[in-house]
């Protein structure tokens, strides 16, 4: 008989934590954060930030250091009071049921701290009871799903970082949490640590877990982020899917060219599931939002509608090479830069480039360079943000 | 189920009223599901290498000591008082210990888990503050349990010699437990305000070491002599004359009082104070952190007018104001405490708050007995002022009726009546200037100085304004000295006045700066409603329209979006401002 994967034990061993003492509001967004400020002394940390985080996504929260990135993140996850606006989880506002909300999330801080002189099981099995989970098999599934089974005898204080981050996730994940807040997950790891953590919240956000992740390594958000929100000043600049703000930022750029008055941002507070779409109905249904999902060139798992770029180079005539991919299924815009360089925009996977490729070299066209280009994310952050820090 | 012992579940029988049954069913839930923080803080401990060295090196210390004084002891005195001798050394170095070990321990507990970033993943867990609380509480004293066992056969020394009973060791003991519950819960409630574990400790022992030495020498050495008055055959003088006087007094109603009830109540009170400390300052701002203070001070200050009223009133005194003056002037003592205690109330009740009580359908007590200045400025104010009332009647009864009055009784009753009056009228003013002052400081630290430099220049100020005048100098005499009427020591002047024919210009000062602080506190009092009342208005003005913006927002977003395809070039400007703007961040709650 074959052996059930860790995540469907977890799923299977979670029972009914505890029954809501309120009625569930509806849930239209894992996440609402509307109109947010808050204030330190007289300085003003968050200025009117709004965004949603769709149900099932893994969303990226960027910005400069300062900019109020864990401001929000904490009041989101009930450590801070909003001084004005709301915030809600799960349909539960944080200012009123904050208890319900500490049901929903798991909030995993940057550099948290684990305790002296107890094991990995004996630090997990303290929060199971915390957590108040009436059920011993939680601890063995979270063991195994976060690989941390053959390190459970060992000491907390004795792990590297790398393994300190598994077991916080370990930690945020025994209760069963809908949503994950994860302040930097991955700062101060090594590479192994951060693919490896990397990996594992791609597993998460595959049981139907929504992510709500801060970093600073955009190339890693890039890889695994549905959709961001860019911070800057304590002002939200940008909030949606990536492909959406790269065409908003495009139509920018091109509106610019045109001799229009250029905008200096882009539109904000665009809710991550817009309404009227697929998604929306989905959620509004009380089911999580089902993306299909493609393999990027890096082996990441990412969804099938998010625009990605390939920086082609060809010998041969570059306009010949650009009228034989115009209206390609999948391809979306090509552009002939000098020097015999196509900068193609397109949706899909790793297959599509390959066809691409094969679609030129049989019409006659040289290709003597293929780069996929990865990290848009950098592109956008450096475009929208002014690099100013508060 | 726990985790963590691996224990299973309680499935709770059906709902029993009987004691005993509610009792068997704590016991059987506390063993199935123990404390997690006190089961992995006892999985810590047993892991710190250096604990058992530091209890060895102790108890050698201690029992070194008792071997030599014992050593000593034999070679010049009688076994017996040798024996006694050992035995008051043993119980007031272990008092030292404990009350100095305790807070320790416990300083270090909540600040330590702050200082180390793993507070958060706690409070998240949804355990309640009461949990927490309990959890370090059981875990320190823990710890401090381990110091007093491990010295424990060094304590039974003194039956060697003899004059020491088992009873007396016995209850010795027993007190020890209870000193250790009260120097832990003393030190968890620092810890819970301080962020820095050494911080916490630094000032816990700075704290603990005066109060140690106070308690020790007053209600050790200086209540022996009291007690050997009321029993003779406790010895005047030795330190440890609790469990003596258990053992020699004969047993009447004085001893249930005298050494059951108030020994019990005078650690089991200030432990439960300490304790509500401990869980408000566990308690997120915007839930209920006053409840368990209030009713605190609620159960207290009965307890204590009790606790004053019948010494003073059983004393066979013929100036039994100056009994009930002492007595009103402790009681006088702790009100001052419980109005700094409550300054730091909030304006009103938090949103949270409110949404909960409309919830569970709250009564009208559950909420004059949670969060809001003003009610509980008033449960101050009204328990304060009727509890010196009841004092004072008392007093004025015994007064009229006691046996041992041999003075004029008129002065006994006008002394008493104006030391309560006056002592009322000041509290007065002193609750209704740290309303006034809380309702308007953007801190309650901000009110909690004020109120203290309030305090001060009332005191002092009319003192030094007489000393600069050369009023005392040049004229000595109770006379002179209303110019001081405004001070609320000005009542012991007046007190010393009381038997002198031509007093009445000093108690007619006394009677006008009285009338004028009590009058001074209601108009405080009625200002700070009145400005708490804007403050509130405002705040749910300001989340009205808050309120309004989101149900604007939701009904356009409900709307069907418009069919016309949008210009990518019309993109939201970045200096476009949304229709409503949010109200922003201003006063964070009531």
């Amino acid at each position: 008989m074959n052996e059930l994967p860790a995540s469907v034990k977890l799923a299977a061993s979670q029972p009914i934590i505890r029954e809501p003492v309120i009625a569930a509001p509806s849930s239209e967004f894992a996440i609402r954060v509307r109109h947010l400020w808050h204030r330190f002394g007289n300085f003003d940390v968050l200025r009117d930030v709004t965004f949603d985080v769709g149900h099932g996504e893994i969303f990226g929260f960027i910005g400069p250091n300062g900019a109020g990135k864990t401001t929000t993140i904490r009041v989101i996850a009930t450590l801070l009071e909003p001084m004005a606006g709301r915030v809600e989880v799960d349909g539960f506002d944080v200012s009123i049921d904050p208890e319900e909300v500490r049901h929903r999330i798991g909030y995993m801080p940057d550099h948290a701290g684990v305790y002296d002189r107890v094991t990995v099981r004996e630090y997990l099995e303290f929060f199971a009871d915390a957590y108040r989970i009436p059920h011993l098999g939680v601890v063995e599934a979270v063991l195994e799903l976060t690989d941390l089974a053959k390190l459970q005898d060992k000491l907390v204080v004795t792990m590297s970082k790398g393994m300190k981050q598994r077991l916080q996730l370990a930690r945020v994940l025994l209760h069963d949490p809908k949503v994950l807040v994860l302040d930097e997950p991955a700062s101060d790891l090594d590479p192994r640590a951060r693919i490896e953590i990397r990996d594992l919240l791609l597993e998460l956000r595959s049981l139907g877990k929504t992510i709500f992740l801060s970093s600073h390594i955009l190339t890693e958000l890039a890889d695994v982020c549905t959709s961001v929100a860019i911070l800057e000043r304590g002002s939200l600049i940008v909030a949606g899917p990536i492909a959406e703000i790269t065409d908003r930022l495009e139509q920018r750029r091109a509106a610019m060219t045109g001799g229009a008055p250029p905008p200096m941002t882009v539109s904000l507070e665009r809710s991550a599931s817009p309404p009227g779409s697929v998604a929306q109905k989905q959620e509004a249904q009380g089911e999580p939002a089902q993306q299909q999902l493609v393999t990027t060139p890096a082996g990441i798992p990412v969804p099938a509608t998010a625009r990605r770029r390939l920086k082609l180079r060809v010998l041969t005539d570059p306009n010949h090479a650009a009228k034989l991919l115009e209206n390609g299924p999948g391809i979306q815009e090509v552009a002939v830069i000098p020097g015999g360089v196509l900068m193609i925009g397109y949706v899909g996977s790793e297959t599509l480039v390959a066809q691409i490729v094969h679609h030129l070299v049989i019409n006659g066209v040289a290709v003597v360079g293929v780069e996929p280009e990865r990290n848009e994310l950098e592109r956008i952050f450096l475009e929208v943000t002014k690099g100013e820090l508060q | 189920m726990s985790a963590q012992t691996g224990t299973p579940s309680f499935v709770p029988p059906p709902p029993s009223a009987r004691a005993i049954d509610v009792a068997r069913n704590s016991i059987r839930k506390a063993k199935s599901e123990p404390n997690p923080i006190w089961i992995r803080e006892l999985k810590q401990a047993a892991r710190l290498l250096r604990t058992p060295y530091i209890l060895m090196t102790l108890t050698g210390l201690v029992a070194w000591l008792m071997c030599a004084i014992g050593g000593i002891g034999s070679m010049v005195g009688n076994p017996a008082s040798t024996g006694v001798t050992l035995f008051h050394t043993f119980f007031s170095v272990a008092f030292f210990v404990v009350m100095l070990v305790g807070p320790a321990l416990a300083a270090n507990s909540v600040a330590s888990e702050r200082e180390g970033r793993t507070w958060e993943a706690v409070v998240l867990t949804g355990l309640p503050p009461k949990a927490v609380a309990k959890g370090k509480f059981m875990s320190a004293l823990t710890a401090v349990s381990m110091y007093i066992v491990m010295m424990a056969p060094v304590g039974v020394l003194p039956f060697l010699f003899g004059g020491v009973t088992a009873t007396e060791v016995f209850v010795a003991f027993v007190f020890l437990f209870l000193f250790a519950t009260l120097s832990v819960a003393f030190g968890l409630a620092i810890s819970s305000k301080m962020a820095s574990g050494r911080t916490a400790i630094a000032l816990t022992l700075l704290l603990a070491v005066p109060i140690t030495l106070t308690a020790y020498l007053g209600l050790g050495l200086g209540l022996s002599f009291a007690a050997h008055e009321a029993w003779p055959a406790v010895l005047a003088g030795p330190p440890v004359w609790l469990p003596t006087a258990y053992e020699r007094a004969p047993f009447s109603l004085e001893y249930v009082t005298f050494l059951v009830i108030v020994p019990v109540a005078a650690v089991a009170l200030p432990a439960w104070f300490f304790y509500e400390v401990t869980v408000a300052n566990l308690t997120s701002w915007s839930d209920d952190r006053s409840t368990g203070l209030k009713r605190w001070f609620a159960v207290m200050t009965p307890i204590l007018v009790v606790a004053t009223v019948v010494p003073a009133a059983s004393a066979p005194v013929s100036e039994v104001y100056v009994g009930f003056a002492i007595a009103m002037s402790v009681m006088f003592l702790f009100l001052t405490f419980a109005v700094f205690v409550f300054v730091g109330e909030p304006i009103g009740p938090s949103r949270r708050v409110l949404v909960h009580w409309d919830r569970s359908k709250a009564k009208w007590l559950t909420r004059f007995f949670g969060p809001g200045l003003m009610r509980t400025t008033v449960l101050v104010a009204v328990l304060g002022v009727a509890s010196l009332a009841a004092m004072g009647a008392v007093g004025m009864v015994v007064a009229w009726l006691s046996p041992f009055v041999t003075s004029s009784r008129n002065v006994q009753l006008t002394g008493v009546a104006a030391f309560m009056l006056y002592a009322a009228a000041y509290f007065l003013f002193l609750v209704g200037f740290g309303a006034w002052v809380r309702a308007r400081a953007s801190t309650s630290g901000v009110a909690r100085l004020m109120l203290l430099v309030a305090i001060f220049f009332s005191s002092a100020g009319p003192w030094i304004i007489a000393a600069i005048a050369g009023v005392i100098a040049d004229h000595p005499g109770a006379d002179a000295l209303v110019v001081a009427a405004p001070s609320p020591f000005y009542i012991f002047v007046l007190l010393g006045a009381l038997n002198d024919p031509n007093s009445e210009f000093v108690l007619a000062a006394g009677a006008i700066c009285a009338f004028a602080w009590a009058m001074i506190g209601i108009g405080l009092m009625a200002a700070a409603a009145s400005k708490s009342k804007t403050i509130i208005a405002r705040h749910e003005g300001i989340l009205a329209q808050a309120e309004q913006l989101f149900a604007q927002e939701d009904a356009a977003r409900n709307q069907p979006p418009e069919p016309a395809a949008a210009d990518p070039a019309e993109a939201v400007e970045p200096g476009d401002q949304p229709a409503a703007e949010p109200a922003p961040p201003t006063q964070r709650t009531p």
